[in-house]
């Protein structure tokens, strides 16, 4: 490819987008190769969404766009104009109660995925306030953790959905 | 002739040095051991809000990256960077040929450089390499160039533009073969491709006397293939020259190793070197130094950059490029084993042929768990065409594979239940356990039978004498096999290695652990704040440690392996007891007219012994005991700062030679076999672990899942694959190399047991490593008991199983 431009990479222009991130509204100039992982975590310092498989293998860079869970680090920033954006961050100032229960209830180990398992969780109980062990676990199933807390996330997600409805 | 009174060096020696005996706790447990204990990472780990070495950016830093081979040996005949370095935005290429690496290679060994240990220089990771050499010795291996630019991208672009005129060299993939006499030679100026310092041959007794008294024989052969230890944190460095100084981030779990390993290799003194070691993404012996790829490589070239940049270089690997490091157990095993008939052993002899590996050799369990007299392990290493390979959770793997494999081929060919034939061999060191009750009574620890204790709660747990069954006799309703199985082993007591830290009363009654150390998630700051707050008598909320930089001097012990705890445990005990006397002492002058050994502190108040009413909080009493203070003195008082060391070691130094290991573990597996299909399920796992006291229940809990997790996924599916033809391997990614995902394994219960009978604070033994060593060799027996057939061949994938069942078109 880079042999065709002499060498040199294709000019592509940035481009302006407009997008809402925890309920706080940017635009920012982004370049068509930057993906959205890229500009949340090393642009706008919102580290809580993680580079761990390096490609679409592990769901610790989750983040909720428009209601559902995506993964950062395969969409691009381009394609994020005009939507809304919820991160970690916006999860933890919210003081959603799966935060707690992860606490309580020891689902990290080295903790690099648990951000991308909370927000995934996050997104689930937004749709299914009431989800089945099985419920959860097919949802979170696409999320790896290395240090295998898998038992503790289904304790702490089913607790954080029976205080959600104010059990 | 007066003795002379021992100078204040020596009592600091013999302070931390560990006494064998038992211990028995001087203080009331009220942090130590409770569930509910909030965990000091938590908040951050769960609020995203933690920082990793990944998430550190520092202004105007550039990104580097380092040209990895493309083949699996190959020599470089020629390089063009011209086009490269004209890539705008690249800042600096450096070349294997220029004046700063060339003829230089990686430092240090296992233990530190060079320096520290001149005769174990290189060990750890064979052969020996250049920093950044000019011939592969394996795919994927970081060599040739090196480049920082603006971006990532334009780093990675750059590379894609260095022309390298290759030469092709042949290569070997597989132990056995290297071993060959036709096959090439790997290593410049080698003649063979046997590694000679692992090669070994452990003796005890005579096994073939052991032979002769055995009234059955039992042979077989096993083969682990690789695995890696592939932990979520992809590896990185940032590095900051401020003048001569140099400022650095890591992700290891020994950044002092780190440290020192870069100052000989970059003549930097120690003193003008600040690391820094934010949380870590996971490690399992991946983010050890030896391993970071390789001996401190990914450190030096970020630093030259950084110099020849004069501005701040962060060095990154991703995924692809982070597929090194094989486990400590790629290795093929012959097995030769004398049992009498109610399950006696009477001798064990296996020929182990490792690849690219250091450390263990298979029969060392045999050695410090069991009675058998007659033991024989030949070992030997081979050179392959594959990268370094190091401990991954752990360094045990060879031990616990050849274990388990010869206690359950033996208790299936003698047709006897495999908990009754461990409990026929358990001991030490050929003595039986009358031997181990002995030492138990003479040493102050209680005397319990541990593994019998662990059996019969995992046989109640998974219901055992309801469901074992003879092999291949069971089959489900839902059509598939079934298969039950047991393991077991000894505890994993390494407390080995040395930790200090500092201890310091704020003065608003708050306590600071002063010590650096790389969280890996075992949640050891948790626990270390329990003991403090119990030995001192302070509220567990006004602990904290300050474990990220390595500035303040102190360093606890690496979490490189159980040694955590159980060394720093001890640190944090001695210096909190020390803090106690000091803080005792200052609040009797308070108190006035009051001895200080009439006081004493709980929940950060300190009172009269037996008298309620005379109380005053801690931070009462340290409110002027500061480390400065206005040049107008308001009455300051010295501050309390207190620090302890702790050393322990089985190995190393063997200052506790004849200790043996007193608790005891046992597994147990549940499978079904499809075999239609092949496919296994692990349908649950009993796990039961005599830790010898859970300082926090919960984080020994976690160690058990996730080590069953790590454990099944290594068994099933986890395993590198080498393209024969080329020498490529094939899967550097983890849609590819499979580990286990929350649906690979049905319920898996924890037993925790707390006989006291640790050589660690408290009683304790480690728990965060044994879990993912042992549960791996466990599938095979599981699944002979389902299909009546053994499958040698690790991982177990359905197209073995269908082999086995001869249901396979393969041909051998």
């Amino acid at each position: 490819m880079t042999d065709e431009h002499k060498g040199q990479p294709l000019r592509v222009a940035k481009r302006l987008i407009k997008l809402t991130v925890n309920k706080e509204t940017y635009e920012v100039e982004v370049h068509p190769s930057w993906t959205l992982y890229y500009l949340l975590h090393d642009r706008m310092g919102l580290t809580g969404a993680k580079m761990f498989c390096d490609r679409g293998a592990c769901g610790s860079c989750t983040v909720i766009m428009e209601g559902r869970p995506i993964l950062s680090c395969m969409t691009l920033a381009v394609e994020c104009d005009e939507k809304t954006i919820e991160t970690i961050e916006g999860i933890a100032a919210a003081n959603h109660p799966l935060i707690d229960a992860y606490i309580k209830h020891h689902c990290m180990q080295c903790g690099y995925c648990t951000p991308g398992f909370i927000v995934t969780a996050k997104a689930l109980l937004d749709k299914n306030p009431n989800p089945t062990e099985l419920d959860v676990k097919e949802v979170l199933a696409g999320n790896l953790c290395r240090c295998g807390t898998y038992p503790q996330h289904l304790k702490a997600v089913l607790e954080a959905a029976e205080n959600l409805r104010g059990g | 002739m007066a003795m002379k009174a021992p100078g204040d060096y020596q009592k600091l020696q013999a302070e931390g040095r560990y006494q064998v005996g038992a211990d028995v706790p001087k203080v009331t447990f009220s942090e130590i051991g409770r569930r509910g204990v909030r965990r000091l990472d938590g908040y951050e780990k769960a609020s995203g809000q933690a920082i990793y070495t990944r998430d550190i950016q520092l202004p105007g830093m550039l990104y580097a990256r380092v040209l990895m081979s493309p083949y699996a040996r190959a020599k470089i005949q020629r390089m063009d960077t011209a086009k490269a370095q004209a890539l705008p935005g690249v800042r600096a290429i450096i070349r294997y040929d220029d004046v700063e690496v060339r003829d230089r290679m990686l430092n240090g060994c296992y233990f530190g450089p060079e320096w520290v240990a001149p005769r174990l220089a290189g060990w750890a990771l064979k052969p020996i390499r250049p920093v950044l050499g000019d011939e592969a010795w394996y795919e994927g291996q970081p060599l040739a160039a090196v480049v920082a630019a603006d971006s990532e991208d334009i780093a990675i672009k750059a590379l894609r533009l260095v022309k390298v005129q290759w030469k092709e060299l042949p290569f070997v993939l597989d132990q056995e073969e290297a071993l060959r006499p036709d096959a090439p030679i790997l290593r410049p100026g080698a003649d063979t491709n046997l590694l000679e310092r692992p090669r070994q041959s452990i003796q005890k007794g005579d096994v073939e006397r052991g032979f002769r008294e055995a009234d059955r024989i039992i042979e077989f052969r096993a083969r682990r293939n690789a695995h890696l230890w592939a932990g979520a944190e992809l590896p990185s460095v940032v590095v900051r020259w401020n003048g001569e100084k140099l400022e650095m981030w890591v992700h290891e779990q020994q950044p002092y190793h780190a440290k020192m390993l870069l100052s000989e290799w970059l003549k930097v003194p120690m003193n003008r070197i600040t690391v820094h070691s934010p949380y870590q993404g996971c490690a399992f012996g991946g983010r050890g130094n030896p391993a970071n790829n390789s001996e401190n490589g990914m450190n030096i070239l970020a630093a030259l950059l950084a110099r020849r940049t004069r501005t701040p270089v962060k060095l990154l690997y991703d995924r692809r490029e982070y597929f090194y490091g094989e486990s400590a157990d790629m290795m093929v095993g012959d097995f030769k084993v004398g049992a009498k008939n109610d399950g006696t052993i009477t001798a064990v002899q296996m020929k182990n042929v490792f690849a690219v590996y250091m450390g263990t050799h298979g029969i060392d369990h045999f050695v410090e768990n069991t009675k058998i007299p007659n033991l024989l392990c030949e070992t030997s290493t081979a050179d392959v065409s594959k990268g370094p390979a190091w401990w991954c959770r752990c360094e045990q793997l060879p031990n616990t594979f050849c274990f388990t494999l010869v206690f359950d081929h033996v208790a299936a060919e003698l047709g006897l239940d495999p908990t009754e034939v461990a409990l026929k061999n358990d001991g030490y060191d050929g003595h039986d356990i009358t031997e181990l009750s002995k030492y138990k009574r003479e040493h102050g620890f209680p005397d319990r039978d541990s593994l019998r204790e662990c059996i019969e709660a995992g046989k109640k747990a998974i219901g055992w004498d309801e469901k074992w069954h003879p092999p291949g006799t069971k089959r489900l309703p839902n059509g598939k096999k079934h298969g039950i199985a047991f393991t077991w082993n000894h505890e994993w007591d390494d407390t080995r290695g040395t930790g200090s830290a500092a201890l310091m009363i704020e003065n608003d009654g708050t306590v600071s652990i002063i010590g650096q150390q790389s969280d890996i998630g075992v949640n050891p700051w948790t626990s270390y704040c329990q003991i403090v707050a119990d030995e001192l008598g302070v509220r567990y909320e006004d602990v904290n440690i300050k474990p990220f930089t390595l500035d303040h001097g102190y360093a606890l012990m690496s979490p490189d392996g159980s040694a955590n705890l159980c060394t720093n445990g001890e640190v944090l005990r001695k210096a909190a007891q020390k803090a106690k006397k000091m803080l005792l002492d200052l609040a009797a002058q308070k108190f006035k007219g009051v001895e200080a050994e009439e006081l004493d502190i709980k929940d950060s108040v300190i009172y009269m012994k037996g008298a309620p009413e005379g109380q005053k909080t801690l931070m009462e009493v340290v409110a002027r005991t500061m480390p400065m203070s206005a040049s107008v003195a308001l009455w300051p008082e010295p501050p309390i700062i207190t620090s302890a060391w702790h050393n322990q070691g089985l190995w190393g130094m063997a200052l506790e030679t004849g200790r043996p290991r007193l608790c005891r573990q046992a597994h147990f597996m549940e499978v079904e076999v499809d075999t239609e299909t092949g496919e296994i399920e692990v349908t649950k796992v009993v796990n039961v672990n005599d830790v010898g006291k859970a300082i926090s229940p919960e984080t020994v809990e976690g160690q058990m899942y996730g080590g069953t997790y790590m454990g099944v996924g290594r068994a099933l599916s986890e395993e590198m694959v080498w393209d024969e033809n080329t020498g490529i391997l094939l899967n550097r990614n983890l849609l590819d190399y499979k580990y286990a995902t929350m649906l690979d394994c049905g319920p898996i219960e924890t037993i925790i047991k707390e006989t006291g009978m640790g050589h660690g604070p408290y009683g304790a033994v480690g728990v965060a490593e044994d879990i993912a060593t042992v549960i791996p060799a466990l599938l095979g027996p599981a699944v002979h008991n389902a299909i009546g057939e053994w499958i040698g061949e690790y991982p177990i994938t359905a197209d073995k199983v269908l082999k086995a069942l001869g249901k396979s078109q393969e041909r051998e």
